[in-house]
């Protein structure tokens, strides 16, 4: 058996006296988008930390094309090719629409100096082609004067720009309106084409049936079901999100 | 709307804008009263210009430190000791230990920046606010620098170039405050044109979002701990060149004034916000109310009443501007 491009093995992880990560393994192939659902508490949103770095974990080994590696911190998950769409959007309020998308791996010149001009231009660029979002005229508005969906919209232009192989997103839907909603579910299949794995965590059984190609249901820090799209239906996996 | 008020608001809108417009106002309003009495109110007087240009750059340069680690979300109350701590420590090695000038001038620096990065290491090792872990700090350094020194005042006396280099001037001009100018192109680079810069507003901004997208908030805030303390020796420095003599209790109440300017030029004590030229403005600001209170020989105590109105009133115009920005 070929060992999948992205795999997490027996992953644990305690916060004080909740055990968030119960010896959960999870795995995600090239070009492959795997709703992640469950009850609030179930351990997805300490899943998706765990793999985007900012949360270590206990116990447990990552592998990236069969290959173990070690993934402490957001650079680490920066090298394997992660992306994450925070549920807390993960913006600075006092800074300009630029500058978070920017944040961190600005783009400079020859001399180390901020090339504020192309960073200017890409983020026009990318808010206007990817994520569709109305009433941002501006790039050099502050974040703390958006509201929610088009916050979101920046942390989603930030993630697309940077995408290399792994999207996560965590409950990126929730402050967007419909069109919103589904100019992103449109565009996590177009990157699905192009070879980009996506993983989505949501409420919205419908949002997920509609891009996802596998569907992995947690509870209490453990996985419960994990089936094809072509395997199951709505029905089946809202028993599963219900009842376990 | 007429184009003065559209310009004036576009200016109002950059950082450190509104700043900008106050001190333009006053300094019309000064230079006006001094040209229409120049025997009464002597603003214009050469020696005035040359005692205020040389005030300036002594908190202009500690604000400039202080700003910088507002700026990434933390404060520093221990920049006042520091600025006497480290200067007598330089003249100490110039007297007893006959160093040059400029070996001295280093170590002070140096000595600056380590302080200031054992504030910010214990600051984040135990997760303490700064503002506690440097008070404490502010007052060990003013009870170090009697244990080792002593109360009285001790000389500075650098060679002649050194002394010509930091106290000397060009025509009315003194050297500190093109120190001071410079220092504020350097900081403003830094901070506008870098990515420390900009990992520092992000910080201060929101460290957890900071974080979660790969840069190290620890090492950010040290940088500029580090900036604050080696800015406050430096500062110490400039001041002991300029009158050749330091008194251990010298920079007691600076650390009050920093932030003062801070404020006045628009830096928000939650972190994240700021400009270098809303700092200098802020400090340029302080001595110009002050020197205008000496010329109108108002009493000294005018002086608190009038920065302290004026801090609470920039705090305000910020809150203000700040929230009109979100509409």
């Amino acid at each position: 058996m070929t060992s999948p491009m992205y795999e997490i093995r027996d992953a644990s992880k305690r916060f004080g006296g909740v055990l968030a990560l119960d010896g959960l393994d999870f795995h995600l192939g090239a070009g492959e988008v795997v709703g992640l659902l469950g009850d609030n508490g179930a351990g997805k949103s300490t899943l998706i930390k765990m793999m985007s770095g900012i949360v270590p974990p206990d116990a447990g080994q990552v592998f990236v094309d069969g290959g173990e590696v070690q993934v402490r911190s957001r650079r680490d998950s920066q090298k394997i090719g992660i992306e994450t769409i925070y549920q807390d959007t993960a913006l600075v309020d006092s800074m300009s629409i630029v500058r978070n998308i920017f944040m961190g791996r600005e783009l400079v010149g020859k001399r180390g100096f901020l090339d504020h001009r192309r960073m200017r231009e890409v983020a026009i660029d990318v808010l206007r082609t990817t994520v569709h979002i109305s009433g941002i005229d501006d790039p050099d508005k502050e974040v703390g004067a958006l509201s929610g969906g088009q916050k979101q919209a920046v942390a989603i232009a930030r993630a697309v720009y940077f995408k290399r192989r792994i999207l996560l997103l965590d409950e990126p839907t929730s402050a967007l309106s419909v069109r919103e909603t589904e100019n992103l579910l449109g565009y996590i299949k177009r990157l699905r084409d192009e070879g980009v794995s996506s993983v989505l965590v949501t409420h919205n059984l419908y949002h997920a049936y509609q891009v996802c190609d596998r569907f992995v249901v947690m509870s209490h820090g453990r996985k419960v079901f994990d089936v094809a799209k072509a395997d199951t239906s709505i029905d089946e996996l809202t028993r599963h999100v219900v009842l376990t | 709307m007429n184009r003065p008020v559209a310009w004036i608001r576009r200016v109002g809108q950059i950082p450190g804008g509104g700043i900008l417009i106050v001190f333009v106002a006053i300094q019309i309003v000064c230079i006006a009263g001094g040209l229409l009495f120049p025997a009464q109110f002597r603003y214009l007087a050469s020696g005035n210009i040359s005692v205020m240009l040389q005030a300036i750059p002594t908190l202009g340069v500690i604000s400039l430190g202080v700003g910088m680690l507002m700026i990434a979300g933390e404060f520093d109350l221990s920049v006042g000791s520091v600025y006497t701590f480290a200067s007598i420590a330089a003249a100490a090695l110039l007297n007893d230990f006959s160093v040059p000038a400029w070996v001295g001038l280093i170590a002070a620096i140096a000595i600056g920046a380590a302080i200031g990065v054992l504030n910010g290491l214990i600051t984040l090792a135990f997760a303490l606010p700064s503002f506690i872990v440097t008070l404490g700090a502010m007052l060990f350094w003013r009870g170090m620098i009697l244990l080792m020194h002593g109360a009285l005042s001790i000389d500075f006396e650098p060679d002649p170039v050194f002394q010509a280099v930091f106290g000397g001037s060009i025509g009315l001009l003194p050297a500190s405050f093109l120190w001071l100018v410079l220092f504020c192109v350097g900081f403003h680079v830094m901070l506008q044109h870098r990515r420390l810069g900009n990992h520092m507003f992000a910080v201060g901004g929101n460290r957890d979002a900071a974080y979660a997208i790969g840069i190290r908030p620890g090492q950010v805030k040290l940088i500029a701990f580090a900036l604050a303390g080696g800015m406050a020796a430096l500062s110490g420095v400039f001041s002991a060149t300029r009158v050749n003599s330091i008194t251990p209790v010298g920079g007691a109440g600076l650390e009050l004034q920093a932030i003062a300017a801070c404020v006045i030029g628009g830096l928000s004590l939650n972190g994240g916000r700021g400009s270098v030229l809303g700092i200098f403005l802020g400090a340029a600001l302080i001595y110009t109310i002050q020197d205008l209170l000496l010329l109108l020989r108002a009493p000294g105590f005018y002086l608190d009443i009038f920065v302290g109105a004026l801090i609470v009133g920039a705090a305000i115009l910020n809150q203000v501007a700040a929230r009109s920005a979100k509409r």
